[in-house]
């Protein structure tokens, strides 16, 4: 008994389908990240937290918005059933989702990580605001890992939503918990970059946690006995 | 002959239904088709040999391949189509005929042409904004048009209205002619399966009651109408699936029909008047209602 190699074509043209059905909302996320760093740029107080806020909005968009277009709503809409009768196994569903997932999320996050760190170094802000920033797109990071998990593992919308939001809302706790730790704190609004052990540790650990995450969904997924 | 499909020892369990000990095969270039009522198992069997949902137990072949180990091989010459499938709304037609295209060799322009005329669809248009008998069109010329094996077909003509449904089954008649091609499909309209399946196969409550040829079928039920004050038992005349008296006639449906069993029913005082064909909704119905055996 042969086992099916993957069907790197067919998971191709899946991740390309997910890319087009969701570019237009990735333009409008992108455009207000833009936006938003522009506001962060102006170095002002009142922009720099309207900036802030903006961006995290954008951020949380762009996670919501590629989760529920390429897993909730193919599923709710029963285009999954259509998917799945291509000839494709479970694990190749599994890659293209997963890939298709990081390509339309990675491509605006990476976008907004980097235009947020040149902002910082090539306007008035303090360069220690880039050791913060990196934390918090690290917790965005992880936050959408978990919820694209729990798009693919488990088939409620409810706990799909509650993953999100609870994954995401972790970011106001996260803020104030860096706050308090003095190694980070201290060097927030200094002009040089410092990375203390405790934020490389924490870095180290959201990216750990986040293939950790992805990889056991991928072990859950291919499991499963129903794909429609 | 090689099968279409082969099932053996077939289980699926869900919280509130299980499909039991399916055995069932299909030669190649042979149409066969599923009757049963909703929540039958017509479905769960169907995504079995779709490869949308795995067996608990028992072994499943698809055009000579096993599911699910070698589901890529068999799905690559397998068209599927379930009444509740439903394709991108956001996207037009042709971007569906070009993304199946892509992924199959077999796809067949000019016979998709061909079906969009019949079938009086509009490629460009979004799916969004067409109606429950064009989407159901939709759905089968991007399976017809990719020149499967094996067509496994849900309900393809549920909630159509006359006119497409007659353009769905010509399409399907059309199919049918490749002598190669085999189908497997489900329908509630039993005049559907009448007209177009070799062979019918019944279902109710997760179980197989019956798989036949559907020349010998219909042959071996009959409707009998007696006159007469004899009623038979039926636990002494298994032949007999359903009896009912009114007043001096006795109406029996015969699920083995057979010139002898009239003349033994001549002897026992029954006058025959008429023993006529029964359609397949009518043996379906008395095969569910009479407990099983068909």
């Amino acid at each position: 008994m042969n086992r099916s190699p993957l069907n790197w074509p067919v998971i191709r043209l899946l991740v390309a389908k997910d890319w087009q059905l969701f570019q237009q909302q990735l333009a409008a996320c992108v455009f207000g990240g833009i936006v938003a760093l522009c506001l962060i740029g102006m170095a002002t107080g009142w922009s720099f937290y309207l900036g802030s806020l903006l961006l995290i909005v954008m951020l949380v968009c762009t996670s919501c918005f590629s989760i529920s277009n390429s897993l909730l709503v193919e599923r709710k809409e029963h285009t999954l059933a259509f998917v799945m009768s291509l000839p494709v196994t479970p694990l190749d569903y599994y890659l293209s989702k997963l890939i298709g997932n990081l390509v339309t999320f990675l491509v605006p996050f990476l976008a907004m990580l980097a235009g947020t760190v040149l902002v910082i170094l090539y306007t008035p802000l303090p360069d220690g605001l880039v050791v913060l920033s990196l934390l918090i797109f690290g917790h965005v990071l992880l936050a959408y890992a978990v919820s694209l998990s729990v798009a693919m593992a488990v088939e409620s919308e409810g706990w799909n939503i509650f993953a999100m939001i609870a994954s995401m809302l972790l970011i106001n706790p996260l803020i104030m918990l860096l706050g308090q730790i003095p190694a980070i704190n201290d060097h927030v609004k200094a002009d040089t970059i410092y990375f203390a052990p405790v934020a490389v540790a924490i870095l180290l650990a959201q990216a750990t946690l986040s293939v950790v995450v992805l990889a056991a969904t991928g072990w859950v997924h291919c499991r499963k006995k129903s794909f429609y | 002959m090689s099968t279409a499909f082969a099932l053996s020892g077939v289980t699926k369990r869900y919280e509130n239904f299980a499909l039991r000990d399916i055995d069932l095969s299909m030669p190649e270039g042979q149409v066969m088709g599923l009757v049963g009522v909703n929540g039958a198992g017509k479905t769960t069997l169907l995504r079995i040999l779709g490869g949308l949902a795995l067996a608990d137990t028992g072994t499943v072949e698809v055009l000579g391949h096993d599911m699910p180990a070698q589901q890529v091989a068999a799905k690559s010459d397998l068209g599927f189509a379930t009444e509740d499938m439903r394709l991108f709304k956001t996207r037009t037609l042709r971007w569906h005929m070009d993304f199946v295209r892509s992924i199959y060799p077999g796809w067949d322009e000019v016979y998709a042409a061909d079906l969009l005329r019949r079938f009086d669809l509009r490629a460009e248009q979004r799916l969004a904004g067409f109606s429950h008998g064009q989407r159901v069109k939709a759905l089968l010329m991007l399976n017809f048009a990719r020149r499967p094996k094996l067509l496994l077909l849900d309900e393809p003509t549920t909630g159509l209205d006359p006119v497409a449904r007659d353009e769905v089954l010509e399409a399907l008649a059309d199919v049918l002619r490749d002598e190669a091609r085999s189908v497997l499909f489900s329908s509630h309209n039993t005049k559907d399966i009448e007209q177009m399946a070799d062979t019918i196969t019944f279902v109710h409550n997760g179980t197989l009651l019956a798989s036949r040829d559907k020349e010998s079928f219909l042959d071996d039920w009959r409707r009998v109408i007696c006159h007469g004050s004899w009623v038979p038992d039926k636990a002494a005349w298994p032949e007999i699936a359903a009896v009912r008296q009114n007043g001096s006639i006795v109406e029996l449906k015969v699920r083995q029909f057979s010139a002898g069993l009239l003349e033994r029913m001549q002897t026992q005082g029954a006058e025959i008047r008429s023993a006529d064909p029964m359609n397949l909704e009518d043996i379906f119905v008395t095969t569910v209602r009479a407990g099983g055996a068909a």
